[in-house]
């Protein structure tokens, strides 16, 4: 069953002013997001950014000796490809779909004519950037002083907010790779979740049953990087003014 | 040698992003650039504060830190005369929940917000090199990140010794191993232990709060590679500023 994309089903695109909308809208492709999928590679060039409409992509960093740790998650509140924009055409991280969806992409050309304009996009843009940054950040915070269950509430609690049901489709070595540590460690504390009946976890499934639950284990950082979200995009009135 | 500059001493030209501004823009921002004096522990902004200031250290390094509940501290990135602090001025956040603080004292600039916002929103050079240098900042603070899943202390020790080495003028830091702590979020005993490591094997010399770099190429050697990806990016996002560091 196939459900008819929309670029509106992006948050940044439907904060747009009509006009703005009107215009980009013709320029924007619609593409899949396959599971895996490298959008761009660790200082590899990048034709377009990518404004997601469902699904999940990873922003990573991986090492010299193969092991990586997850930076930010993007999904269809954001998008893909900051530094078309921020001037820097290339970053040293990798950005790879994590959780299957579509996109709505655009030319890298495109994306730097229309952020130059000023107005609206560009404001809007820079927004975002700005809580993509708390959410690095929170990460680097996080990472230093909180547990691998935390952490792991965290990576639940921020996919399942770019993700339309309560159910995400990832196996354990992955969700390791993305918290950069050992999958024992991932499935001892999924255990001990799913022991609690906050989720439950089978074949590569995870449910959460019990969101509030999730919300009360997880560390402050989800909440200082879900406030700043909200914060930075309540008043997307006054950006589109 | 920071610690004791005077105002007399203080040129806007020793910060290398206003020294990196064409004719013009330092021209339209001059005037407004105040020399400000920046005490060890000033608050540059609160979590959640107004910031009405953006800075740029001349000889000072800034911390950006968040400060969890349980009053414990984690270092995100640090900004010294490669920069400026406050980029949620212009990237319209205008709050932001880390915090800056002074970790090393000395003097810099500052700058009302809503003018530098001016010269920023009018597009142009000066726009494109704060983006540049917010992409670079990005990248320093993702790399903590990293740092902080993967690494040990003595390599984070090494790691932040070296970014704050290069945003200030001299070779010296002047820094108690309890603020050092604070800012890897560590047990000070676990910064004691690193720093005698390094101080042993000759790369350092620390004493009474002064860390000296004696051996640079070492210190670099051993670092983790987050610091190379870190400076790596500096100097291709800004090499109008790489050009001017040692």
């Amino acid at each position: 069953m196939r459900t008819r994309s929309t670029p509106k089903q992006n948050h940044l695109l439907a904060a747009l002013p009509a006009a703005d909308f009107a215009r980009l809208a013709p320029q924007l492709e619609l593409v899949p997001l396959a599971l895996g999928a490298v959008i761009y590679e660790s200082d590899g060039e990048q034709a377009h950014v990518y404004f997601p409409t469902s699904g999940i992509v990873s922003l990573l960093y991986v090492m010299n000796d193969g092991a990586a740790a997850e930076i930010a998650v993007v999904g269809n509140e954001g998008m893909v490809g900051i530094s078309l924009f921020m001037g820097g055409g290339t970053t040293p991280s990798r950005a790879v779909v994590q959780s299957v969806g579509r996109a709505y992409r655009l030319d890298a050309a495109q994306i730097k004519v229309e952020f130059a304009r000023g107005g609206a996009l560009q404001r809007l843009l820079l927004r975002y950037t700005q809580a993509l940054i708390t959410q690095m950040t929170q990460t680097a915070v996080c990472n230093r002083h909180h547990q691998l269950e935390q952490q792991l509430c965290r990576w639940l609690l921020l996919s399942l907010d770019r993700l339309p049901s309560s159910e995400l489709v990832m196996t354990q070595q992955l969700i390791a790779n993305m918290l950069g540590v050992r999958r024992e460690g991932v499935t001892e504390a999924a255990g001990r979740l799913q022991a609690d009946g906050l989720i439950s976890y089978r074949r590569g499934r995870i449910n959460v049953l019990d969101r509030a639950k999730l919300e009360e284990r997880v560390c402050e950082c989800y909440g200082v990087v879900r406030r700043e979200s909200d914060r930075l995009f309540a008043s997307h009135a006054a950006i589109a003014a | 040698m920071s610690a004791t500059a005077s105002s007399a001493a203080n040129n806007p030209k020793d910060n290398h992003l206003l020294a990196a501004l064409s004719g013009d823009s330092l021209a339209a921002l001059l005037p407004y650039l105040e020399g400000v004096q920046l005490p060890l522990g000033m608050v540059v902004y609160e979590s959640g504060g107004a910031q009405r200031y953006v800075y740029f250290p001349t000889s000072s390094i800034v911390s950006l830190l968040y400060v969890l509940a349980n009053g414990s501290s984690a270092e995100i990135a640090v900004t010294g005369n490669e920069g400026l602090v406050g980029i949620s001025l212009f990237m319209g956040g205008e709050t932001t929940p880390s915090r800056a603080v002074v970790q090393s004292a000395g003097w810099g600039y500052r700058l009302r917000g809503e003018v530098l916002r001016k010269e920023f929103e009018s597009g142009g050079a000066l726009q494109h090199l704060l983006l540049r240098y917010t992409q670079a900042l990005i990248t320093q603070m993702t790399q903590t990140a990293v740092c902080n899943r993967h690494h040990a202390v003595d390599q984070q020790l090494c790691r932040w010794l070296l970014l704050s080495l290069d945003r200030l003028p001299g070779d010296e830091l002047v820094m108690t191993q309890e603020l050092i702590a604070n800012m890897l979020g560590v047990r000070r005993e676990g910064v004691t232990e690193a720093a005698g490591k390094l101080q042993a094997e000759g790369l350092i010399r620390y004493s009474r709060g002064h860390i000296k770099v004696l051996d640079r190429k070492q210190l670099e050697a051993r670092v983790c590679e987050c610091y190379g990806v870190v400076k790596k990016e500096y100097d291709r996002l800004l090499p109008e500023i790489g050009a001017r560091l040692h």
